[in-house]
């Protein structure tokens, strides 16, 4: 079967004029001319706007993750993975703040704070999303793809009415405790504390995922589940269990991001993940849903482009652009490239 | 009969089993005694791979009773069924495309632990099927059927089952490969595994089986052993292409 998937799209792609190509090609090398020029003209800002786009690009990735990892399984747009992201960033800042009286000028208190937080917004996040499928989506199971799908999208509005109920239309704000201060400079740029900070949480995750997705029995029950349900039954497999399994997985990568991403912006909004879910979904498809590394990939490169967009000085549409910006490149890639940048459709990781 | 005396390591009662509201199978009784391979032979859409899909759970029966060693089975779960003994090769293979070989034969032992055991068998396999040593790194998706079929089988047998379900193990693949997985069914029962095995070659089935079953449009219309199935007058014109 993975030779009837990849051959047509390898026979399109032998076959598709090359004029698209050779545009495409040219777009490319616009884009790093123009990426060229402004590292030409202000290296500072380039380096540190370079460094804001992997930092937003980590929390892209943990959420890009989750929409792999439920597509690679169960071949569903979980329309309301933004959402959990987002009550993630609400669970954090009620559990740090509430729980653990979170605040500024702690020392080195936090870092106990913001870990037992993780921990705690994570497993949050990770049942509320073994409990949507739980409840939304495994009734569906089997019936015409388009009804989970809308299930997700209905799924999402209830979540942002939950966030909207619980903690207002405004923006709520969690401490600024991640400090700002520098850790080292390159090229007169300083690299923050708080920048380091989220890459060093990332990384962990990020490894911890790969080795249960491709080294433990339960991640070979993941796999299995995804390549073939019924086969996996057979094999003695609790298809049930292992998809459940994978939506609290998903899940708490959500509570993750949720986690960095209050910290490091410090706002969290009712609606806020539904437009970082269309980003993180975008990068997912950009590296190849299905596939763990390209999802990641992406969400680096997405992080990237949104920094330059919005930091660059030469001749950057800026922020207002963003989001046609990332859709753009969703559209593209939907239409000459659908198996996304790193091929193969397998959440194994290729 | 040969098989006098003797309790069945699987029995099917009256099973009935739907698709929706189709009526797949409308009352199948068969038995399986040990070391036996029977077969159940019919036209395409009979109800063999929904009888084979209600023995492991996929497909559960809405009435009937099914008892595999004694024990009824009718609702066990499907990935439950595997620990009990029965391990099938099923219609279409489903081999994990994206896994290798021996990551698929892996998978055919996924719920047992003892790994001397699951050497040993994965060793047994590999003499069964040299070949599948061959191609032990290669991604299951991209081998031709019959070592698709291989593999299918030694999946089955990695689970080290005391039933094994073969679906048309010969569809689709060249005669030279049709008569040794033939070879490697009587040699997998002599090694003592029971065998279920539906089939549309009546002719090779009849063979390899010690009885066999006809299933027409969800019924059974015939059971008997398997040399005089292959005289019988009515399988001889359906099956065996006698004018
Ligand atoms: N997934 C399904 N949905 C609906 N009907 C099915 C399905 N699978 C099989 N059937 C029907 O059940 C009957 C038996 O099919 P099956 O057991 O596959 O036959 P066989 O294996 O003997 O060719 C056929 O009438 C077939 O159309
Ligand atoms: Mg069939």
């Amino acid at each position: 079967m993975a030779a009837d998937a990849s051959a047509p799209t390898l026979a399109t792609r032998l076959r598709r004029p090359s004029a698209v190509g050779a545009l495409g090609g040219l777009f490319v090398l616009a884009l790093l001319a123009w990426l060229a020029v402004n590292a030409e003209r202000t290296p500072a800002d380039f380096l540190e706007v370079f460094l804001i786009g992997i930092t937003t690009g980590c929390v892209y990735a943990l959420v890009a993750l989750g929409y792999t990892l439920v597509y690679g399984i169960l071949e569903l747009i979980n329309f309301a993975h933004g959402d959990v992201f987002m009550l993630g960033g609400m669970f954090s800042i009620t559990y740090a703040t509430h729980f653990f009286g979170l605040h500024t000028g702690q020392g080195v208190l936090i870092i106990p704070i913001v870990f037992a937080t993780l921990l705690l917004a994570m497993i949050s996040c990770g049942l509320i999303n073994a409990a949507i499928e739980f409840v939304a989506y495994r009734p569906l199971r089997g019936k015409p793809r388009l009804a989970p799908l809308i299930t997700a999208i209905g799924m999402s509005f209830v979540i942002q009415d939950v966030g909207l109920i619980w903690k207002g239309p405004n923006y709520i704000t969690a401490p600024d405790v991640f400090p700002r201060s520098k850790v080292f400079s390159i090229g007169g740029v300083d690299y923050t504390w708080n920048k380091l900070i989220v890459v060093v949480i990332t990384i962990p995750v990020l490894l911890g995922l790969l080795y249960l997705v491709q080294r433990t029995r339960q991640g070979k029950a993941m796999r299995a589940t995804a390549q073939d349900m019924d086969a996996s039954a057979m094999m003695g497999i609790n298809v049930n269990r292992t998809i459940s399994f994978t939506f609290l997985i998903a899940g708490g990568l959500a509570g993750a991001a949720g986690l960095l991403y209050s910290l490091y912006v410090t706002t969290v909004r009712y609606d806020q993940g539904f437009q970082l879910g269309l980003i993180a979904f975008t990068a997912a498809v950009l590296g190849g849903v299905g596939n763990l590394p390209g999802a990641v990939l992406g969400a680096i490169l997405i992080g990237l482009i949104q920094a330059f967009n919005e930091g660059l000085n030469w001749h950057a549409p800026g922020s207002d652009w963003t989001q046609s910006i990332v859709f753009s490149i969703l559209i593209l890639i939907l239409v000459f490239r659908p198996e996304g940048l790193l091929g193969e459709r397998t959440p194994e990781g290729g | 009969m040969s098989t006098n005396g003797r309790t069945p390591i699987l029995q099917l009662t009256d099973v009935h089993t739907y698709y929706g509201a189709i009526h797949a199978l409308k009352g199948i009784s068969l038995e399986v005694y040990e070391g036996e391979i029977v077969t159940l032979l019919g036209a395409n859409g009979a109800g063999k791979s929904t009888t084979l899909r209600s023995i492991n759970g996929l497909n559960r029966p809405r009435q009937g009773s099914i008892r595999f060693e004694g024990r009824d089975i009718t609702t066990v779960a499907a990935h439950q069924i595997v620990k009990r003994g029965i391990a099938q090769s099923p219609e279409g293979r489903r081999l994990f495309p994206r896994m290798t070989v021996v990551e698929n034969l892996e998978m055919g032992a996924f719920q047992r632990n003892d790994r001397p055991g699951i050497r040993e068998d994965m060793d047994r396999v590999f003499e069964l099927f040299p070949r599948l040593q061959e191609r032990r790194d290669q991604k299951a998706g991209t081998m031709s059927g019959g070592e698709q079929q291989m593999c299918a089988i030694g999946r089955a047998l990695m689970a080290r089952p005391k039933l094994l379900l073969l679906d048309e193990p010969s569809l689709g693949l060249a005669p030279i490969f049709v008569e040794r997985i033939f070879e490697i069914i009587h040699q997998i029962n002599e090694q003592g595994t029971s065998i279920l095995l539906v089939e549309q070659n009546a002719l090779m089935a009849l063979d390899a089986a010690h009885r066999g079953y006809v299933l027409e449009t969800g019924h059974i219309v015939l059971a008997d052993d398997a040399k005089a199935l292959k005289t019988n007058e009515q399988v001889r014109k359906t099956y065996l292409g006698e004018t």
